[in-house]
């Protein structure tokens, strides 16, 4: 395929400090922004770590940062085109970055890819996710107006949460007999069309 | 029930409410024509609507003083609200046309009586006063989506299906989500899980005994 990693000079820096990087510490480096890719808006080090990091790797503030981003950038391409490792591997090597280290990234991208693609097939814009379901059966005996019931009726809990809150908003929803039969031939119908996808 | 049987008490229960025993001990001086007049307004109050001035036409327009009137709109409107409590399975209206003559109300106005607790304004009737029963919201309106992500920023080739839910719930509240299809299958489940008790739950005989 086409290399999606080109020589730009910003690159071409990056290459050169990343290349003085020793072995362990790099292959932990990338481990780390791999597993936090999927997260946006999310740092993935705090500014304590990253001062940690500048003396560890002995590199200063901005040095520091175009590692991260372009770390960062490097894993975002391999995902966004779902490249095979070797391929990642061979691309890095183009742009002069060592074979030691173009292995931690092609090694890294083999053991977390994967899951990190089905992480973001998974993101979505929608502003709420349904993540609960629960429900209770209640058999309604009567109310204010109305003596002798017996009528069955259900709580449907639906917990939506907000993409970018932790906080879980409940909605109940009450329903008749009628209301869930209702629902439920709903429901099939949407199952009918993703049916009909596969 | 057949009418020989011996009745253990009135569908207004051991004791009659104070309001029905003056209504009753008013009802004489009341001809049919402001009778039917009364029942109307109160029929109406049952449905939540305003009465003020309708009553007050009908103080206006009648002989009989303010505060018997009153009794009478009273005892009248508690006969109402406590027969379309039971439902018609319950009280049938032999029994309650019964329990009106124990009262001394004439004969004319347990028909007018009857044909309001037992006529087919009924539905409309328990439908109007039940809406101010404590309740949880109900599902007004649900529609959806089904969406295939093609693409995205973050994938060139993503091809995940997804449902889009928008719910309207009788309280005003509007909610739009997202259902991954794992949910999904767990919503489909549940809910037909829900079903399968509510069908065991109706067989059961206990339901079956009338009370």
């Amino acid at each position: 395929m086409a290399s999606f990693i080109k020589e730009t000079q910003s690159i071409k820096e990056a290459v050169t400090f990343i290349n003085a990087i020793d072995e362990n510490k790099f292959s932990r480096l990338i481990s780390r922004i791999i597993q936090k890719l999927h997260l946006k808006g999310e740092r993935t080090f705090s500014e304590e770590e990253e001062e940690k990091l500048q003396a560890a790797l002995s590199l200063n503030k901005q040095a520091l940062s175009l590692v991260l981003e372009t770390a960062a950038f490097i894993l975002e391409q391999a995902v966004y085109h779902n490249v095979k490792p070797t391929s990642l591997q061979q691309q890095l090597e183009g742009v002069h970055l060592n074979p030691d280290k173009a292995e931690v990234f092609s090694q890294t991208w083999a053991s977390s890819g994967p899951e990190l693609v089905e992480k973001l097939k998974h993101n979505t814009f929608a502003p709420k996710k349904l993540e609960y379901v629960g429900w209770q059966l209640n058999l309604q005996m009567a109310q204010s107006s109305q003596a002798r019931l017996k009528s069955p009726s259900a709580v449907l809990q639906l917990g939506l949460r907000n993409e970018d809150s932790e906080v879980q908003e409940n909605v109940f929803v009450d329903f008749n007999h009628q209301e869930l039969l209702d629902l439920y031939n709903k429901l099939e119908i949407v199952q009918g069309q993703l049916d009909s996808l596969t | 029930m057949s009418a020989s049987h011996t009745k253990d008490s009135s569908f207004l229960g051991g004791r009659i409410p104070p309001e029905i025993d003056s209504m009753s001990k008013n009802l004489k001086d009341v001809d049919q024509e402001l009778f039917r007049k009364i029942l109307k307004a109160v029929v109406s109050a049952l449905e939540g609507k305003d009465c003020r001035e309708v009553m007050k036409s009908i103080a206006e327009s009648s002989t009989i003083p303010q505060e018997r009137l009153s009794h009478i709109v009273a005892g009248m409107y508690r006969v109402l609200s406590e027969a379309i409590r039971i439902p018609t399975s319950s009280l049938k209206q032999e029994a309650f046309r019964e329990d009106l003559k124990e009262l001394r109300i004439p004969e004319d106005f347990i028909t007018d009586f009857a044909s309001v607790v037992f006529g087919n304004r009924r539905a409309a009737l328990d439908a109007a006063t039940s809406r101010n029963d404590p309740h949880l919201p109900t599902l007004e309106d649900f529609k959806w989506r089904v969406d295939v992500a093609i693409s995205t920023s973050s994938l060139a080739r993503a091809l995940q299906p997804s449902v889009l839910m928008q719910m309207k719930l009788s309280d005003g509240s509007f909610h739009r989500f997202e259902v991954p299809v794992s949910k999904f299958q767990e919503l489909r489940y549940n809910v037909a899980l829900i079903l399968k008790e509510m069908n065991d739950l109706e067989k059961r005989n206990i339901l079956k005994i009338q009370d």
